[in-house]
């Protein structure tokens, strides 16, 4: 479905929270993509590198934790969603907007009944039949079996896969045109992993949502997702289309791919990023993958962050050497 | 045009420093005013019920006493006692609650258990003064009875707390590294209790300076002529329209007292909150 | 020096918690043998009892049947394990980063703490040999000094590595070290268990990601439910499983491995 208003598209975004001595601490520098109306777009960073919060600025839930958007425009629909006020907030969260958190931090509220949860979720959206069956219908779109019995049951009697299931169909009550999935199989096993990865799949192709799955396991993405973006120290550094991701134009992402374990040989050499993820704000001029690059050039320490190349929509790099990486 | 983050975050550290300074300077004071001040705390004199004035800060009392000097003569008493009376509760709390919370005896854990809540029970203050009239008037019977009663309620946080700790990984690790029981206990186990029985023990201490005044002014405490801030106020208490500084400024000590120890704990709490955050 | 010297056996062994009605055995019945030189994976989903086999091989929980040796003596007199001394020569690091360490405690307290009461040294030695040891693990002194909450999740977990190494010990037991880690730590975690491989350490894996068991071991275990399913060299196993089971986990592997796995089972 083309169109030319994008579902999501992230300009420039900049968020900082404000510190005492009115000064501001920059969590998320630069982070540049957008959302087709359904699509799956990954996005892949370690910890620090700003992927959650990004994902709070499209929910709306910075303002609770201090932060706020600081530079660029988070527009859903053409809607700048930094103009809007906390009611306008409220039809666009869990209704257009729905969001799973992580599996570890997150879940059902544990003194809730499953059913009772997904009437919670129901009752903010109309429909037809009973408030039963709609939720039947629910645990069924994430391949729930025994509906009957989970229905009755809380959350501390489902294992962490289920759990996840549970919060993805009351995150798909209101039929959202986009789903932020933040880390959700991140903690559980591989095959509730796998399991979850197929869900969210056939959401995308039988509900047409689009989906944003946060990560930080490369490999996975790769699988399932139509677009990546690569953040690193609160800037996007490469976004594209999958099948290009697969010959990378950042020294992050090479490294990245370089150390994914299923692409290593056993007991043979693995290549691991240098270093450790810079903390938040304690960034160096320059280029901020220029401590822990291997292809790094004098012209890389100084200076302002390397901006994306490229339009939106190709294949981008925030490397100011992206054509020699190209070729390694 | 981006909306503002309404609030930054709280700082902490102002109040740590504020309540530091408030109960640094009332202890300097109960130090120093007893030794330099011009009149003994327990000089009586002729100038009786004389209004605060430039020669007696805070007027006289009916024996013609200096209430000034009286007032931070008592400084150490309450707040020693106090003090006293919050550290006892908190080691033997936290060491018993402690083993409690690790062993794994159920005729044991069941029994002090019991006794535990059945001393929780108790509404606090009631069963203090009960214990006190029992072991007869005087500051070492508030320390007793203190603990007597407060050792329980320190006792069930730290059993809480050390179930948990105990199946903590850091603790099977110990445990695999082949370190000693006692180590164990001592090194891992009950710095990581204790870390909420002093949250807790700082709260109780403005709870038992007060008790420990309140104690006084029902006469169950200090034998005169002893200076204490509860038996000042019981002093005052018949005469307070008549001459209101007798029972006034020892209160406000009180009140000082209590109040830099709260100011003292906001801060902290907040200090703490802002570390854990990021 | 025999390359297949036994480490460790592990021989008709369960565990049973809770009695009666309530009874759950979380292993049964299950044998292994750890020869030195070969490292050993258990693989399983979450429920599968693998913790709980490596709690009871690392002599934190007494079996409910069965033996575990160590070099030939029992592990377990009773219900108390080591009791012969060799504490030390089996250590584990445990899958929870956040909760591995004491908090109170920065890594270098941690560890110079592990190294003074093993090698009986003074605590300036102890504190240098824990700083060289840290930095082998790739943590520098400023990371050595910070607290565990100012430390990333790999960070953490290369610090209990360090302490379990203090020991000095023969065999290591890893339970789901990289789950709660970013794939870039979890590189730079098992490149670090692949360096001690070759310096002569045994490794025993568990996990629920074969594709970090087929990086390591030389064998690997499956279990389910309590019983191994499925055993083998692991090049063996991953090319060739035999059971159901077995195909499964390899199809749920992300990437790659789990591409293959999943295109040979539509065959």
């Amino acid at each position: 479905m083309t169109s030319d208003v994008k579902l999501l598209d992230v300009n420039n975004v900049a968020i900082g929270i404000e510190r005492r001595k009115r000064e501001t601490l920059v969590l998320v520098r630069e982070a540049n993509f957008d959302v087709n109306y359904g699509e799956m777009v990954g996005i892949v960073g370690e910890s620090g590198s700003g992927k959650t919060m990004i994902c709070r600025s499209i929910i709306g839930t910075l303002e609770r934790r201090g932060a706020s958007v600081i530079g660029g425009e988070v527009l859903f629909e053409g809607l700048d969603l930094r103009t809007i006020n906390e009611a306008k907030w409220k039809t666009l969260r869990g209704k257009v907007i729905g969001y799973v958190p992580q599996s570890a931090l997150a879940g059902p509220n544990p003194v809730l009944t499953i059913e009772k949860q997904l009437a919670e979720a129901l009752s903010q959206v109309e429909g037809t039949g009973s408030m039963k069956n709609r939720s039947k219908e629910l645990l069924d779109l994430v391949k729930i079996r025994r509906v009957d019995t989970v229905m009755k049951q809380y959350p501390y009697q489902l294992s962490g896969g289920m759990r996840q299931r549970v919060m993805i169909a009351c995150a798909l009550a209101s039929k959202p045109k986009l789903l932020i999935a933040d880390e959700p199989t991140t903690g559980l096993d591989v095959t509730v992993q796998s399991q979850i990865m197929e869900l969210l799949r056939e959401i995308r192709s039988d509900l047409g949502t689009a989906i944003i799955l946060i990560s930080h396991d490369l490999a996975l993405v790769d699988e399932v997702c139509d677009k990546i973006v690569v953040m690193h120290a609160g800037a996007t550094v490469e976004v594209g289309p999958t099948s290009s991701m697969s010959k990378p134009r950042h020294p992050y992402t090479v490294a990245l791919n370089s150390s994914r374990i299923d692409v290593a040989k056993p007991g043979g050499e693995l290549i691991t990023i240098k270093g450790n993820p810079p903390s938040v704000g304690q960034w160096n001029p320059g280029c901020r993958f220029a401590e822990r690059c291997d292809y790094v050039q004098q012209d890389c320490l100084v200076g302002d962050h390397p901006a994306l190349s490229g339009k939106k929509g190709e294949h981008q790099s925030a490397c100011l050497h992206a054509d020699k990486i190209g070729k390694i | 045009m981006s909306k503002k983050a309404k609030t930054p975050r709280p700082d902490g550290t102002l109040g740590t420093i504020i309540g530091s300074g408030m109960m640094a300077a009332l202890l300097l004071a109960g130090l120093l005013i007893p030794w330099l001040g011009k009149y003994d705390p327990d000089e009586i004199s002729s100038d009786q019920l004389l209004s605060p004035s430039s020669t007696h800060y805070f007027g006289t009392d009916m024996l013609g006493r200096d209430i000034f000097t009286r007032v931070f003569d008592a400084v150490f008493v309450d707040i020693g006692t106090a003090f006293a009376g919050v550290l006892i509760p908190l080691t033997v709390g936290t060491i018993v609650g402690t083993l409690l919370g690790i062993s794994r005896n159920r005729r044991v854990n069941s029994f002090i258990g019991s006794l535990i809540d059945g001393i929780n029970a108790f509404p606090f203050l009631i069963f203090v003064i009960a214990l006190v009239a029992f072991l007869g008037a005087g500051l070492s019977s508030i320390i007793l009875a203190l603990s007597l009663v407060n050792w329980a309620r320190y006792a069930r946080i730290a059993r809480t707390r050390a179930v948990v700790v105990n199946q903590q990984a850091y603790v099977e690790a110990a445990r695999t590294l082949g370190y000693k029981p006692s180590r164990i206990l001592f090194r891992h186990i009950i710095p990581n209790v204790s870390s909420e029985t002093r949250a807790y023990a700082l709260s109780d201490f403005t709870i038992v300076i007060i008790a420990v005044a309140a104690l006084s002014f029902l006469g169950l405490g200090v034998n005169p002529p002893q200076a204490e801030w509860g038996a000042m106020i019981k002093d005052g208490a018949n005469i307070i329209t008549l001459a209101w500084w007798n029972s006034v400024f020892p209160g406000l000590a009180i009140c000082w007292a209590g109040i830099s120890v709260a100011v003292f704990s906001e801060g902290l709490t907040k200090r703490i909150g802002e570390g854990n955050q990021q | 020096m025999s390359k297949r010297d036994v480490l460790m056996e592990v021989e008709n062994v369960s565990v049973t918690f809770g009695s009666g009605a309530n009874a759950v055995e979380a292993v049964k019945n299950c044998s292994l043998t750890l020869h030195e030189g070969e490292p050993i994976g258990i693989v399983g989903e979450s429920g599968s009892g693998k913790s709980t086999l490596a709690r009871v091989m690392a002599g934190l929980q007494p079996p409910s049947a069965g033996q575990i040796r160590f070099r030939g003596d029992n592990v377990f007199k009773g219900n108390k394990s080591f009791q012969s001394g060799n504490r030390n020569q089996v250590q584990m690091v445990f899958q929870d980063p956040y909760g591995s360490l004491n908090p109170q405690l920065n890594g270098l307290s941690a560890v110079a703490e592990a190294v003074r009461i093993h090698t009986k040294v003074g605590k300036d030695e102890a504190e240098q040999k824990a700083l060289e040891l840290l930095e082998r693990m790739g943590i520098g002194k400023l990371d050595a000094l910070k607290k565990p909450r100012q430390l990333s999740g790999g960070q953490r977990q290369r610090v209990s590595v360090a302490r379990a190494l203090s020991a000095n010990p023969t065999v290591l037991l890893a339970d789901e070290p990289t789950s709660a880690i970013d794939q870039s730590a979890q590189a730079q975690l098992l490149k670090l268990f692949l360096g001690l491989l070759n310096d002569g350490l045994s490794i025993v894996l568990v996990s629920h990601d074969l594709g970090v068991i087929r990086y390591l071991t030389k064998r690997v275990y499956v279990m389910k439910d309590g019983v191994f399913v499925e055993s083998g060299d692991t090049e063996t196993v991953f090319n060739d499983p035999q059971e159901d089971y077995t195909k499964m986990l390899l199809a749920s592997i992300p990437g790659e491995l789990g591409k293959a796995a999943r295109a040979k089972l539509k065959k």
